[in-house]
């Protein structure tokens, strides 16, 4: 072969190789775009907005930094922030204490299985709006569930009213956040659950290791990447916690129920200030993706492989 | 924009049935489903007798200022708006409306106008808002248990001592009666219901040049006082603390609430839907009698940009005829203009003369940032509410809430 049938060879094999590369780009390009509409672009516009006392109606006025320092004398924020992730820790706890059981439970087909998968999962499909409106009637105290059923039962004398006290709405709304989410946890988990080769576990009990040993030596460590996506799903679904607050409890008994997303609604829609808002949510995104990254961190792969 | 489309779009209509009548101007408007009830019966009158055309458009009130400020930047924003009065001055403020001021002062009747609607709808000492529909708060009570309870029914509570005795004594009948109702947990009820209790006394939670909060005064903690006796006797339900506002009109439509906070407009329906209610409307007290009320309702306002005020101009004088105002009144909405009440009060339910006379000693908060004092759930005025009516430390939550309210009324400046 001469030197030049070589060199004509490895341009073609660049070129096929390059028109690869461009089709790849074009399957890709039609996400690429969504993303830049409905993400990038509203991104730059936040920060953007961020900058100026932008009222509801009204011209808008660039004012620098000025909102991002008003908001560390915002007490009113950094409340309902450490709410928020107070929120979120025994959120995340409770939905993968109840999912983790679920999906052992319903991981091995059986003849009922698919019955107990689709009954576990079913609130999932029920918006988070429906079911605050139906938990909210549940919760009132003369014409609800909980407390005439406590009091029909016997269990108290007097009528409790859930929705008086912090520790009534935050229990009751944990619940309802447990029985709407924990279904879809549940399938994530099994997922990963199902994905652990067969071999390896039967290996495990050749070598003599007990149920217990089996589950928390090969079969957590090798679902890792499921946990990680199940925990970042959790914990920023629950730091973005808004509609079953806005509507089951106002963010009060007086505002110690007040999520960071609900002050962010309440700064940018009831006090028309869009700037302000602006700038609290870009707050609340950069402590979300820190949260993020750090869980990352902490379920990386001890072999430093990708994730 | 939309004005201009549609006066095409009338324009085509008119040419293509070949009628030899002039263009129709078409105005359109929005309202808060708040006015559904009167406000197509005035629109089909004045359509019937003019040229130009009223259309209406009704929005939950929750939803007009998102949606009117979002029509607005797009350039799509209604002509004219029935607008709760209290949004008025920052609807003025971000120049958002049209100046009334010339079209008001030309009224020969204008010093008869409800004083609380043009003082809220007057910013920078120009009229934007003229008045259209009045609510103003008053206190229920219910005969019939006040017969049962050995009160006499003809007479409702005058002072806050009547209050108390009154509501323990309807309490005393025992069982799911309770003697007194209030939302506690809705910021916008309570402006309306316990902001006059406060008043009544001269004395006011933010200073008369809107710079101060003035929460820290005997008067404000008097009213409270009166709130927790009441709450402390056992009068008010414990759904109270709670309700959100759900059963502000409800809870006293039922039939075991004594004396109810409440509005005007609760005639109407009491009325309309609730034929057996026997109930009685009185003025909300001072201490020692001095009566006070929230003057409530919409303005009447013109979105900023409009050219020819003509027609704007004809509607405004329209809704102040005594016919239609007579009209409103059947339906729902007290008299706005002074010298025709009675008239239009006439042969109506004697029961509005006193919802009526407490509109004209009514008062309205006037200020840019309403929403951020008084309506918002997260405010500092419901957190007060609910920390002084409910909580252990009553003067405590008074001094967050009045540092909260300073902060605001600071940053308007």
């Amino acid at each position: 072969m001469s030197q030049a049938d070589l060199a004509v060879k490895t341009r073609r094999r660049m070129g096929s190789q390059r028109r690869r590369e461009m089709a790849g780009l074009l399957f890709v390009l039609p996400a690429m775009a969504l993303v830049l509409v409905f993400f990038l672009i509203p991104l730059c516009m936040t920060v953007w907005m961020s900058f100026h006392n932008w009222p509801l109606m009204g011209a808008p006025k660039w004012t620098g930094l000025d909102n991002y320092a008003a908001m560390l004398k915002d007490r009113r924020f950094w409340g309902a922030m450490e709410f928020t992730i107070w929120y979120s820790i025994v959120a995340t706890i409770a939905i993968f204490g109840v999912a983790f059981p679920l999906a052992l439970f319903v991981e091995r087909p059986g003849r009922t299985t698919a019955i107990y998968r689709t009954a576990f999962f079913l609130p999932v499909v029920v918006g988070f709006g429906s079911a605050s409106l139906l938990w909210a009637w549940f919760m009132n105290v003369d014409s609800g569930l909980f407390s005439p059923a406590a009091v029909a039962m016997g269990l108290t004398d007097e009528p409790v009213n859930l929705m008086a006290t912090t520790d009534g709405v935050f229990w009751s709304i944990m619940v309802l956040v447990v029985w709407k989410t924990a279904g879809f946890s549940m399938i994530l988990l099994m997922t990963g659950l199902q994905s652990v080769p067969h071999d390896i576990i039967e290996a495990a009990h050749i070598d003599g290791a007990n149920r217990f040993q089996r589950f928390w030596r090969i079969k957590l460590p090798l679902m890792r990447r499921t946990l990680a996506l199940a925990l970042i799903l959790s914990v920023a679904g629950s730091m973005l916690a808004f509609d079953q607050f806005y509507i089951i409890s106002n963010g009060g008994p007086r505002n110690s129920t007040l999520t960071a997303v609900y002050w962010i609604f309440s700064q940018s829609f009831v006090s028309f200030k869009l700037g302000y808002g602006a700038a609290l949510s870009m707050v609340l995104l950069v402590i979300l993706v820190i949260i993020s990254i750090a869980q990352l961190w902490l379920l990386r792969s001890p072999t430093g492989d990708a994730k | 924009m939309l004005r201009t489309l549609t006066r095409v779009s009338a324009l085509a209509l008119a040419v293509g049935m070949g009628t030899a009548a002039a263009a129709q101007d078409t105005l359109t408007m929005w309202a808060r489903t708040d006015v559904q009830n009167f406000l197509p019966q005035v629109v089909e009158a004045f359509n019937a007798s003019h040229t130009t055309q009223v259309e209406v458009q009704f929005i939950p009130p929750g939803e007009l200022v998102q949606k009117f400020a979002t029509a607005a930047a797009g350039g799509s924003a209604p002509d004219m708006l029935s607008l709760d009065l209290i949004y008025t001055p920052a609807f003025a403020a971000a120049g958002q409306l049209a100046d009334l001021t010339d079209i008001a002062k030309a009224l020969p009747y204008f010093d008869q106008l409800s004083p609380a609607h043009i003082q809220a709808g007057t910013y920078d000492g120009r009229i934007y808002g003229v008045p259209f529909s009045a609510d103003s708060s008053v206190l229920l009570w219910n005969k019939d248990l006040y017969a049962k309870a050995g009160l006499d029914p003809e007479v409702g509570p005058g002072n806050w001592a009547q209050i108390e005795e009154q509501a323990k004594a309807v309490r005393a009948l025992g069982g799911d009666v309770y003697g007194y109702y209030f939302s506690g947990a809705c910021a916008g009820c309570n402006a309306f219901t316990f902001l006059p209790y406060i008043w009544s006394q001269g004395a006011d939670i933010v200073s008369a040049d809107g710079t101060t909060a003035t929460l820290d005064t005997p008067e404000v903690r008097g009213a409270v006082d009166l709130y927790r006796r009441l709450i402390a006797a056992d009068a008010v339900p414990p759904s109270a603390e709670t309700d959100t506002g759900s059963s502000f009109f409800s809870a006293f439509a039922g039939g075991n609430i004594g004396i109810a906070t409440s509005g005007a407009f609760a005639i109407g329906i009491l009325n309309t839907q609730y034929a057996d209610m026997n109930y009685g409307v009185t003025y909300i007290p001072g201490p020692d009698g001095q009566p006070s009320s929230f003057g409530g309702g919409d303005n009447f306002v013109v979105t900023a940009g409009m050219e020819d005020m003509t027609a704007v101009g004809e509607f405004i004088d329209f809704i102040y005829s005594p016919e239609m105002q007579k009209l409103m009144a059947e339906f729902g909405s007290l008299p706005v203009r002074g010298d025709v009440a009675a008239q239009a009060l006439e042969g109506l339910d004697t029961r509005y003369g006193v919802a009526t006379d407490a509109m004209a000693k009514g008062r309205t908060p006037s200020t840019v940032v309403y929403n951020d004092i008084y309506n918002s759930a997260t405010g500092p005025w419901l957190q007060f509410l609910q920390e002084s009516f409910y909580g252990d430390d009553v003067d405590g939550s008074i001094m967050i809430a009045q540092e909260t309210m300073q902060s605001i009324l600071d940053g308007v400046q």
